[in-house]
């Protein structure tokens, strides 16, 4: 027993002694749980340039209140399980203010221990809508609509295109897939349009086309995906306009950046689709940040980049609001401090101040492929559901 | 043979750490056990754990494939089983994890044997196959009984409680996990040295000899297939309670063919084996990031970690079969046998 | 009131899938019947050869006939290569053990098409018709139609070829009886290379139309699970068995996904699986040796 009470007296203070400096410092840590590698690796890329981008325009113009930002980050594969074992390493050896993680399950698994911790704010590639409760989430934010909201705006755009038109959805068997169709649903009845159908996919699944038949026979004008990257999309939207169907085709985030949509090909044409964000190459309006990015990176950025930039910087706002207060960096002070974001400009990369309410930024805009041009072309104007 | 190990009773024979220096060995083990958690970081004892939680699965299931010979792609959903049934006992009733946990044991047991009894009517491989049944369709029943699964959101759970004290951090579930894991380990080992465990062990040598030596087939290995289950359902309940969120798709398929290869790599047949091959197919991923960590172009290289790593784990099982088809526990008692008469002979 | 015409179309879409199920299957019967392997890693032979083909395709940018039969040419030699470096060394090895090699093997080629590839989803390019196929009334995508006819043209060859091809019948004997097929100067470790590679490249055929209908990813293994139940249902060393398992397991997938809804799909054919378990594990056209309890 003494022998055990000399060891962890030992190892105490040495933990101490090591310990000691990094309390004197003065960096702020940004950790992430980033998906370099594995299904998720074509976000993951992006997103982490481009929280290093922000983070390096944040310390090129010296930190915050003089403190620098220190970001350090761990491959996850988009393993849920990598994610965790990511964060404890991280936290562990850091001490980490700011997190951003990779997936739902990571940040569902992940919360009871914010909220033990109390130290950290995360920010993730969630948009589920489970997460935008603040009750239950409270340390946790998403820097865009949820997905739920994403339909919403879709839905929105719809209902002022064509009144009482009949839209369809099309989702797969997963958590991500089926998260916002009670939402469908619902908001279809509030917009007076009719629902065609619902299609659920099972996950990975090849063939598509007895669901590709029952659609064409449900006849909608507008069919929403939700819950892919690309696959089966291009698969649904080829065959039913080789049918002849005159649906038009949209989905939401992820699968809305460029290079996915450009992959749909001659079919991809007219692909519409909910973006939060404007496109690396949208020049319709003055947007100074989006300029930095393509000074600093002069070829095509992807979405998932822009909505790492995003995060970084709504994160950093968050610290450095609590420290321009005079507090100190724990969970709940830069929650309320990025709850007290109201009419922020994001330099662009949103085209309307933001506000913060809850755990979301409910604004969104409708971008539609223009494969003649290899473009996103904008549709709409900036749709805020509040 | 080894020096100092006359026997001279049959209960000597049969005990299950047989000389002094096993016991020495096996103290010292449980001390640093016990000081670990004093001295690893949170990372380490979020390893430790998780290695806890794998050695028992692991242990399970070489019951039923290392002693009894049958093959069994479930492993992970009978686990599922076991989450589902702690989450919700926790949740809704809020009673003892112990009890929790032994109702995730029994319950996966049941469904383990249910899913037991069609498959058992074909041997072999087919059985495999058979389980790979059990896995979609558990997984279609934690995704879609809403009510009680909570759906494709899955179901959050609470800490577990001991004495008003909530087990949440790393530290603490250490205290809980890893002396479950021990007495499960304990439990296996001891089971082949009662009747049921070497029933076991004369099914997987020759199925027909051991009916003709009256052993009830069918009745034997419905047992191998629920004592498994018991124990995935056990290491199910406490991953519930250490992940604290449990939802269709933490259960892949994928996590059957890893205990699957931890018991291969560990060595079939033989406790240390899974224990073993748990920790080894664990640390693996770890180990791999710390040596991409080491390459002169880490930053560059990174991107490739995952492919790496899912080929090493590949080309682990088909190594360790090819090479050394009885696992690192055969490699460490070769390490032993070579100390026994070390230095007087090399 | 019964949609006879929706009935009609579904039924034909699922033979369509099935033709493909039919076709995968015919690579695992091959390697079953001549070798005794239980190949779990099927799927991942299908996903590699439609790698091979996009990689002639796309990266080199070479024809798509010649594409075609390069990627045929790269999968028989991995399947060879398969067979020399990790089965020939189990041979004699309990089937059990064999199994488990090919649950490695597919983690193996999973980390290797990442490694070259990525893990990002990839389209293979356009070679088939765009316009659907009308069939009486019934409209019938044209992918999955002219699937069909690759894997019925492609099956009925085999069976052919198992008649009256001198190989054929090699392989015929092996299977029915190794030893005696040695004692009649059968060249057997020669037969199973030549299986091996054969199954390669039929895996490889089912890779590219499977690959052209959804996408390339890593993950298109999950195929091959299927596929296990389509040669359990059909007879693990029956061809005729792959045929009628894999347009059976098509036409379930089909009704269920249509009239019940997507999330059955699975349910559907791995109940399937565990009822012909039960009431004819050897399946429908299978040998009768299997031991029971």
């Amino acid at each position: 027993m003494r022998v055990v009470k000399w060891l962890v007296g030992t190892v105490t203070a040495a933990g101490l002694a090591l310990a000691a400096p990094a309390q004197a410092q003065e960096e702020i840590v940004l950790g992430g749980s980033i998906p370099m590698t594995g299904v998720f690796a074509f976000a993951g890329v992006g997103i982490h340039a481009g929280i290093q981008d922000y983070v390096k325009i944040v310390n090129d113009a010296g930190g915050i209140k003089g403190r620098k930002i220190r970001y350090v980050f761990e491959d996850t594969a988009y393993k849920p399980d990598v994610s965790v074992a990511a964060f404890k390493k991280l936290t562990g050896s850091h001490k980490v203010s700011l997190y951003y993680g990779d997936s739902t399950a990571f940040s569902k698994t992940i919360n009871p221990e914010l909220e033990r911790m109390g130290t950290i704010l995360m920010a993730g590639a969630s948009f589920a809508t489970e997460i935008n409760d603040p009750q239950k989430y409270p340390m946790q934010f998403m820097a865009g609509p949820d997905y739920s909201e994403q339909i919403g705006i879709l839905l929105r755009y719809v209902a002022n295109e064509k009144p009482g038109a009949r839209v369809a959805i099309v989702y797969s068997d997963s958590e991500f897939g089926r998260d916002p169709v009670e939402e469908f649903r619902e908001q279809s009845k509030k917009l007076g349009l009719t629902v065609a159908t619902e299609i659920m996919t099972p996950p990975g699944s090849v063939d598509v086309s007895t669901e590709v038949i029952k659609l064409r026979r449900a006849n909608p004008d507008y069919t929403i995906f939700h819950g892919y990257v690309l696959a089966p999309i291009p698969q649904f939207v080829q065959q039913l306009k080789a049918a002849g169907s005159k649906s038009k085709f949209m989905g939401s985030f992820w699968t809305m950046d460029h290079s996915t949509v450009m992959k749909m090909g001659e079919a991809g044409d007219g692909f519409m689709g909910v973006m939060p964000y404007r496109y690396y190459y949208d020049d319709s309006a003055k947007a100074p940040m989006l300029e930095k990015i393509r000074r600093m990176r002069p070829e095509y950025q992807s979405t998932p980049y822009l909505q790492g930039f995003l995060t970084a910087m709504l994160l950093t706002e968050a610290a450095k609001r609590t420290l321009e207060a005079g507090k100190p960096l724990t969970g709940k002070n830069l929650k309320a401090a990025l709850n007290s974001i109201r009419d922020f400009d994001t330099g662009g990369i949103i085209g309307v101040p933001i506000t913060i309410k809850g755990n979301s930024i409910p604004v969104g805009r409708i971008y539609r492929a223009d494969m003649k041009a290899q473009k996103m072309v904008p549709v709409s104007d900036w749709i805020r559901l509040d | 043979m080894r020096i100092g190990t006359a026997k001279e009773t049959y209960f000597a024979d049969e005990a299950l750490f047989d000389t002094r220096t096993q016991r020495v060995w096996l103290f010292v083990l449980a001390a640093l056990l016990a000081v670990f958690p004093f001295v690893a970081s949170q990372y380490w004892l979020y390893l430790a754990c998780l290695v806890a939680i794998n050695v028992i699965a692991a242990t399970g299931l070489n019951i039923l494939t290392g002693y009894t010979g049958l093959v069994s792609l479930g492993q992970a959903a009978f686990m599922g089983v076991g989450a589902y049934t702690v989450a919700v006992l926790e949740r809704r009733w809020g009673t003892p994890f112990l009890l929790n946990l032994l109702a995730g044991g029994a319950v996966a047991m049941v469904v383990g044997m249910v899913f037991g009894v069609p498959s058992l009517r074909v041997k072999g491989l087919y059985l495999a196959i058979a389980t790979i049944a059990a896995s979609f369709i558990l997984h279609f029943i934690f995704a879609n009984w809403t009510a009680v699964s909570g759906g494709t959101a899955g179901l959050t759970v609470p800490p577990a409680n001991l004495l008003g004290l909530a087990l949440d951090s790393e530290f603490r579930s250490y205290w809980l996990i890893v002396p479950i894991a021990a007495l499960m380990v304990l439990g296996a080992a001891n089971l082949f040295r009662t009747r049921i465990g070497r029933a076991f062990i004369a099914i997987r040598d020759r199925d027909i000899s051991a009916e003709v030596l009256g052993i009830p087939l069918l009745r034997y290995k419905l047992l191998s297939f629920g004592i498994a289950s018991f124990y995935a359902g056990v290491a199910g309940g406490l991953w519930a309670y250490f992940f604290r969120s449990v939802t269709p798709e933490s259960f892949p398929l994928i996590m059957s063919i890893f205990f699957l290869a931890c018991i291969i790599v560990g060595g079939m047949g033989t406790t240390l084996g899974s224990i073993l091959g748990a920790a080894f197919m664990t640390l693996v991923p770890e180990g791999l990031k710390l040596a991409f960590g080491w390459l002169p172009n880490a930053e560059a290289m990174a991107v490739h970690l995952a492919p790496v790593r899912t080929m090493v784990f590949g080309a682990l099982i088909v190594g360790f079969l090819i090479f050394e088809p009885h696992g690192l526990a055969e490699m460490w008692r070769r390490t032993r046998r070579f100390f026994h008469l070390w230095p007087f002979r090399t | 009131m019964i949609d006879w015409l929706l009935f009609l179309e579904v039924s034909l879409a699922g033979l369509g899938g099935g033709g493909l199920y039919a076709l995968a299957g015919l690579a695992f019967v091959l390697i079953y019947k001549a070798t005794r392997v239980v190949n779990l890693a099927i799927g991942e032979m299908l996903m590699i050869g439609a790698y091979f083909f996009f990689a002639a395709a796309t990266d080199l940018g070479w024809p798509i006939g010649l594409a075609i039969v390069a990627a045929l040419v790269a999968s028989g030699l991995t399947g060879g290569l398969i067979e020399r470096l990790l089965i020939r060394p189990m041979l004699g090895e309990s089937p059990i053990s064999v199994f488990m090699i090919t649950v490695g093997l597919s983690s193996i080629l999973v980390g290797l098409v990442e490694l070259v590839w990525g893990a990002d989803q990839l389209r293979l390019p356009e070679f088939m018709p765009t316009s659907p196929v009308l069939i009486g009334e019934a409209m019938v995508a044209p992918k999955i139609f002219y699937g069909f006819l690759v894997a019925a043209a492609l099956i009925a060859s085999v069976l052919i070829l198992f008649r009256y091809w001198r190989g054929g019948v090699a392989l015929r004997a092996t299977a029915s009886d190794r030893a005696a097929a040695y004692a009649m100067g059968i060249d057997v470790p020669r037969v199973f290379s030549l299986t091996w590679v054969l199954a390669a490249a039929v895996a490889a055929v089912a890779g590219i139309v499977v690959g052209s209908i959804s996408s390339l990813s890593p993950t298109m293994g999950i195929f091959g699970l299927s596929v296990l139940v389509v040669v359990i249902v059909g007879g693990l060393d029956s061809v005729l068995g792959a045929l009628v398992g894999g347009l059976l397991v098509g036409l379930v997938e089909a009704w269920t996904g249509t009239y019940l809804g997507g999330e059955y799909k699975m349910l559907a054919t791995f109940t399937l699986l565990v009822l012909v378990l039960m009431i004819r594990p050897y399946g429908l056209f299978g040998t009768h040796e299997i031991e029971r309890l």
